[in-house]
């Protein structure tokens, strides 16, 4: 009976989360079907570049600074141990610009951002919104969805360029302020170690993440049911989707490219 | 033969397990104005729907201003759905655009020039009363407003039909009688073919030349607006005089 119940329990998930798996892959591809020709609208796309970028700018500051100077801290003891004072900005620049800066700017961002979108779709998904698009003859998915898809991709590359900036920003700054490591020699630890593809292998990573939380959050928002209860859940949704999606991608990305 | 703007037949629609249409047979001719009534959730507003070809039917013909609607792609309703105007029952206003901008959206869609927009959109909004307002977001608004919002915006472009889901709730008396004389003065300034849904029967059947009611999934009774209080279907004499005793006792939410 249990096993029964188990096994049903397990169809069910496995069966709904085919379902929301091949949803978002049907919203992808009617975006990509809307980008061409790209008919965009041009007061949508500005909004939401602004909206879902320049606001997030100080929370990816703020995070970014400490997890720079967080990279200096927890390799500090080591660096001191073995006087490799100048390998200490490598090993911090080199985890922030591969993974620590992407992945944390883009779960930060997820949380901000691909959350209040999904809020937003949801919501005038339940109050008749889109139907009242859709009577005015207008696609809400290229009027509302793929201008947010684009605004969404390009301010996560932005801001994970400028969370790379801050973050070693921030482990020069702890490590001049706690380890006592002079500018210079900071300076060269990342000048001479560092390879512009460590700094491009974050890039790409954050496009694929935009994308992730893009897709996900639109789809979750459209394809909401139940009124207030279910703009929660959508929210919820939105945001476990793509907390895993961004592990997912982050861990087949680097296995695949190095 | 009578050219028709929507033409519903045999039409099915299903929800879950609940069948909200079995069998409507519905004519709404050109330059014509119909009211539907019914119990709550007999299907009114997914006729609506249907006729704005924002549903499809699980069986059945709809056409809407002599185009079929049925089995057509969105990208194919878009020319249809040019010539609707519709006020939906929960509004659907725009929550992200102030009311000007809400109103001027289908003329801003259809390309028209800003100067001869704007002209219009103050026009609308000052015949609905809410000249004044123009810049307030629609979450500013009372339910009352956004309902005269909304009429404004389905009546803003002049189409060649106008639906109208519950025109006049959430309305006081005096400005529903308003609402109706100026949904009336549209209609015979255009000559567009009107469908409207209400609860308020009497000041419907002031506005329309016919009235359907709508029944356990069917057209039950269609007759002429200014004889429905006097209808001999005790089912309709009872909806329309809301009398508790009678054989509408289940609402018509059986699963007829």
């Amino acid at each position: 009976m249990i096993g029964e119940r188990m096994i049903a329990g397990f169809g069910t998930t496995a069966l709904r989360i085919t379902q929301e798996v091949g949803g978002i892959v049907v919203l992808t591809g009617q975006v990509l079907r809307a980008l061409v020709p790209p008919r965009i609208d041009g007061r949508e796309l500005v909004k939401n570049l602004h909206k879902m970028g320049n606001r997030s700018v100080p929370i990816v500051v703020l995070t970014a600074f400490f997890a720079g100077g967080l990279m200096l801290i927890q390799t500090g003891p080591f660096v001191k141990k073995f006087g490799a004072a100048g390998l200490a900005g490598w090993g911090a620049g080199y985890a922030v610009l591969r993974e620590i800066g992407p992945i944390l700017i883009a779960l930060m961002f997820s949380g901000r951002v691909g959350a209040n979108n999904t809020a937003e779709l949801s919501t005038m998904t339940v109050t008749e919104q889109l139907g009242g698009l859709r009577a005015l003859a207008i696609d809400p998915v290229r009027f509302l969805v793929v201008p947010r898809v684009i605004a969404m991709m390009v301010m996560l590359v932005a801001l994970t360029v400028i969370g790379d900036l801050v973050a070693l920003l921030g482990a020069s700054i702890v490590g001049r302020a706690m380890l006592g490591i002079d500018w210079g020699t900071m300076y060269y630890s990342f000048a001479d170690n560092l390879k512009p593809y460590d700094f491009l292998h974050g890039v790409y990573k954050s496009i694929a993440f935009g994308a992730a939380i893009a897709v996900s959050s639109c789809y979750f928002g459209v394809t909401v049911r139940g009124g207030a209860v279910g703009v929660g859940r959508a929210v919820n949704a939105a945001v476990v989707a793509a907390a895993v999606s961004i592990m997912l991608l982050d861990f087949f990305l680097t296995y695949l490219t190095g | 033969m009578l050219e028709l703007a929507i033409r519903l037949a045999e039409v099915h629609k299903r929800y879950g397990r609940r069948e909200v249409l079995t069998g409507v047979t519905l004519e709404l001719a050109r330059g014509a104005r119909l009211g539907l009534i019914g119990p709550a959730a007999s299907g009114k507003s997914v006729i609506c729907k249907l006729a704005a070809g924002l549903e499809q039917p699980d069986r059945g013909e709809v056409s809407v201003l002599g185009e079929n609607v049925v089995g057509r792609r969105e990208s194919e309703l878009g020319e249809i759905r040019r010539r609707i105007g519709m006020l939906f029952q929960n509004y659907a206003l725009f929550d992200f655009l102030t009311v000007e901008d809400n109103v001027a959206f289908p003329l801003e869609q259809r390309g028209d020039p800003a100067d001869a927009i704007a002209a219009r959109v103050a026009e609308r909004l000052r015949s609905v009363g809410l000249a004044g307002s123009e810049r307030k977001l629609t979450a500013e608004l009372s339910g009352g407003m956004k309902k005269r919002v909304g009429i404004a915006r389905a009546t803003v472009a002049d189409a060649e039909l106008v639906i109208y889901d519950e025109p006049s709730a959430g309305l006081d008396p005096v400005t529903t009688q308003k609402i109706y004389d100026l949904l009336a003065a549209d209609q015979a300034r255009t000559g567009a073919s009107v469908l409207a849904v209400s609860s308020d029967v009497v000041a419907l059947a002031q506005f329309v030349d016919e009235i359907a009611f709508l029944y356990r999934g069917k057209v039950h009774y269609r007759g002429k607006a200014a004889t429905i209080l006097d209808a001999e279907d005790p089912v309709v004499r009872q909806f329309v005089r809301g009398e508790l005793e009678g054989p509408l006792d289940d609402l018509g939410q059986g699963s007829a």
